[in-house]
């Protein structure tokens, strides 16, 4: 049993918990009934390890398989490492027909064309996703299983969710994935997180979202009812103006659970009423990055709590666009007064 | 001679709270037991407001930091202090606290208080008390020693560093040990007025760092408290105290570049959102001269004019407002954490890393001011 199968399995053993384990094992169905008798999962971790070890030995398993149950882990677990997210662009006439084993062949074959050695795993998980693992070497070595890059696509929809990939790496899938489904161009969609159902719910919109009305109807004004009728909230209307100004940027229900959003600010300094900074000419460069272990619901707090007093549309664009990366510049007019000392800050459509 | 009075009642004011009430002064606060031949001592903040003890003071001016200080200059501390001292003082991070004065602490006896504290330990180990950090330890080596080179004023204590060593059960001579903990006592321009008030066998060490373990930095903290007389609490790093790095650190980047002026802040919604706001170095620098220069004095060119809060306070306010054109929070919604630049960090819950050693003499001299405040004596 070679040494990269044996460091993998060890990784995969030493970062899985032992419950999720056993479930992965029974998923990945290779143990025979005796050897899953012989597993007692209340030991150790060394313990189970050595175990494994040697029904690898005994089975003669490879780091294919290694990788595949690793690969099985990993999809059921889809909430771990940093996710970014990609967009498709220009499709071609035929994008919309592309199929799931015309994209694999394809796929493949256009992969193993571009590396040498380079090891690809695709599988189709429960919701209509597709999960390719890739294993790169290069001229020289074999595939290095220790690293491998995970990519998540929805057939027939142009969003592509990445995960640990170099940047020499990148331009490899990206020609293989845009050759196989039928676009010009694979585009960096400015959306990275932790959690790839957050991310891919928050891109792709599914989750409860609000839409414009010139009838608001039921929302809030509800939850008022059953309290005291002699009890009379002094500030009532103001409370319901920002709670609906709340659920008007970020809905009502639950929220995709992004981590971070980062704004790099490049416009002009507007911090005092006079002074010489006001009149200089080049941004003021700050970043700011807002984090939170479910940031649209903070946001959503500040908002009806009244702390950030309108949603800007720095904030309403996260959820809008599905980014939370952005670069913000002063709007550029034909020719810029003196005298108007705020501009208005633009979102840049940011780099790739 | 008289006599330390430790249980008293005194009522800490927040720092934070600006507003002024028009409550009348308490005379004097703690300490005051007249001996035979009149020497007494006096309380910090009596010698702060030394002409208006008795006047109708809002109970606040006194108890804040200094509000105007030098600006810091280039310290070529290397000079004056060993680098391997200075090694162990920057790039680590220390949890502060303050420390009341020391009785009998004697900077010629630090080979027996090496002795002292490392049997205290070993009692203490034998007492049942857990102090096992790694692995099989049959006990510990501390040493005290002295950092010279670190005093600014003249009524300054030298600074005391102690490192504790692990004995491991079999030495092995050929790896050079890392302590498992280290602590400093130190005092940088302490008000002179209360340093001379101090009776004779009083030495003050106001600022109490230490990086390890909770359990050794208590032992050691206790064995003070027995051995001296002394009692230690936290330090937080007031709001205050933190613009006041931001500013000063600021300053510093047309000698040495800090790199980027990095704030953080927490809002307090559920979840808490935290905004980390980094400002690009130049564009910080260029911020803060324009507040310097701005009432029109024409005194440029020389770098000994002081630092007032006033421009402290614009300074942050001018961030604060160029954020708030962007996202409508206004930041004030929830406290500073923490403040860091490539000069050090500094953490409202009392932490501080000091990263280069120019500039380490200005922030130690900050925070020895904070532990003096907020020493209860």
């Amino acid at each position: 049993m070679g040494d990269a199968t044996k460091r993998l399995l060890q990784r995969l053993i030493r970062r899985t918990r032992i419950q999720m384990l056993k479930t992965t094992l029974e998923k990945w169905d290779r143990l025979t009934l005796a050897q899953r008798q012989s597993m007692v999962f209340i030991q150790s971790k060394s313990a189970i390890t050595e175990k494994l070890l040697s029904i690898c030995e005994e089975n003669e398993w490879t780091v294919k398989h290694i990788a595949e149950l690793e690969m099985i882990h990993v999809m059921d677990n889809p909430n771990q490492g940093m996710w970014y997210a990609f967009r498709l662009m220009d499709p071609e006439d035929d994008a919309h027909s592309v199929e799931l084993m015309q994209f694999k062949e394809q796929f493949k074959s256009l992969l193993h064309e571009l590396v040498r050695h380079v090891s690809v795993k695709i599988k189709k998980h429960a919701d209509e996703a597709i999960w390719i693992r890739i294993a790169w070497g290069d001229g020289f070595s074999q595939p290095n299983h220790l690293k491998p890059t995970y990519v998540v696509h929805y057939l027939q929809t142009p969003f592509v969710f990445v995960t640990s990939i170099t940047s020499k790496q990148k331009p490899l899938l990206s020609q293989a994935l845009t050759v196989s489904t039928r676009h010009q161009d694979l585009k960096n969609a400015n959306l990275s997180g932790r959690k790839l159902t957050a991310i891919r719910d928050l891109l792709m919109q599914q989750y409860p979202q609000v839409f414009p009305t010139n009838f608001p109807g039921h929302t809030a004004e509800n939850n008022q009812m059953e309290s005291n009728p002699r009890r009379v909230k002094e500030q009532a209307g103001l409370e319901a103006d920002r709670l609906r100004m709340a659920h008007k940027a970020f809905g009502d229900g639950m929220l995709p659970e992004l981590e971070s959003a980062v704004y790099e600010l490049e416009t002009k300094f507007n911090g005092h009423a006079n002074g010489t900074m006001t009149d200089r000419e080049q941004p003021f460069r700050c970043v700011v990055k807002f984090t939170s272990t479910n940031l649209l619901e903070s946001l959503r707090q500040c908002a009806s709590s009244g702390i950030v007093s309108t949603v800007t549309p720095l904030f309403s664009s996260i959820p809008r666009s599905g980014k939370n990366y952005f670069v913000i510049t002063n709007k550029s007019h034909g020719s810029s007064s003196k005298t108007s000392n705020i501009t208005e800050p633009q979102i840049l459509d940011s780099k790739d | 001679m008289f006599k330390f009075v430790s249980g008293f009642y005194c009522s800490i004011v927040n720092m934070e709270r600006g507003h002024s009430s028009g409550v009348k002064t308490p005379p004097t606060r703690g300490v005051v037991q007249k001996s035979k031949n009149k020497t007494y001592q006096q309380s910090y903040r009596s010698c702060l407001r030394a002409s208006s003890r008795f006047a109708l003071t809002p109970a606040l001016t006194a108890r804040r930091l200094n509000t105007s200080r030098r600006a810091p200059r280039l310290h070529n501390i290397t000079e004056k202090v060993r680098p391997e001292h200075l090694d162990i003082l920057m790039k680590t991070e220390w949890k502060l606290a303050y420390v009341t004065p020391l009785y009998q602490f004697r900077h010629t006896q630090l080979q027996s208080y090496s002795r002292q504290l490392s049997e205290f330990i070993a009692a203490e180990k034998q007492q049942g008390l857990a102090v096992e950090v790694e692995g099989l330890q049959s006990s510990f080596r501390v040493s005290f020693s002295v950092v010279p080179g670190m005093t600014e004023a003249d009524d300054d204590a030298e600074t005391v560093l102690i490192q504790i060593h692990s004995k491991p059960m079999f030495a092995r001579q050929d790896k050079p040990q890392k302590p498992v903990w280290s602590g400093w006592l130190t005092c940088i321009n302490g008000n002179p007025d209360y340093l001379q008030s101090l009776p004779q066998d009083f030495i003050c060490l106001p600022l109490f760092g230490s990086s390890g373990s909770e359990v050794l930095t208590r032992l050691v903290q206790s064995w003070f408290q027995q051995t001296f007389d002394c009692c230690f609490g936290c330090l937080e790093i007031s709001e205050t105290c933190l613009h006041w790095l931001a500013a000063l650190w600021t300053n510093c980047h047309s000698e040495s570049s800090i790199q980027r002026l990095k704030l953080i802040w927490t809002i307090p919604v559920k979840p808490v959102l935290q905004v980390t706001y980094t400002v690009n170095p130049q564009d910080a620098w260029d911020l803060w001269s324009d507040i310097r220069k701005e009432p029109g004095e024409e005194n440029e060119g020389e770098d000994g004019r002081s630092v007032d809060i006033e421009e402290v306070t614009r300074f942050i306010q001018g961030l604060k407002n160029h954020f708030y054109k962007h996202f409508k929070l206004d930041l004030s919604a929830g406290p500073l954490q923490q403040v860091s630049t490539a000069l050090g960090s500094a953490k409202y819950s009392g932490r501080i890393k000091i990263s280069s050693s120019r500039y380490m003499i200005t922030t130690l001299t900050l925070l020895t001011e904070g532990a003096l405040l907020k020493m209860p004596i």
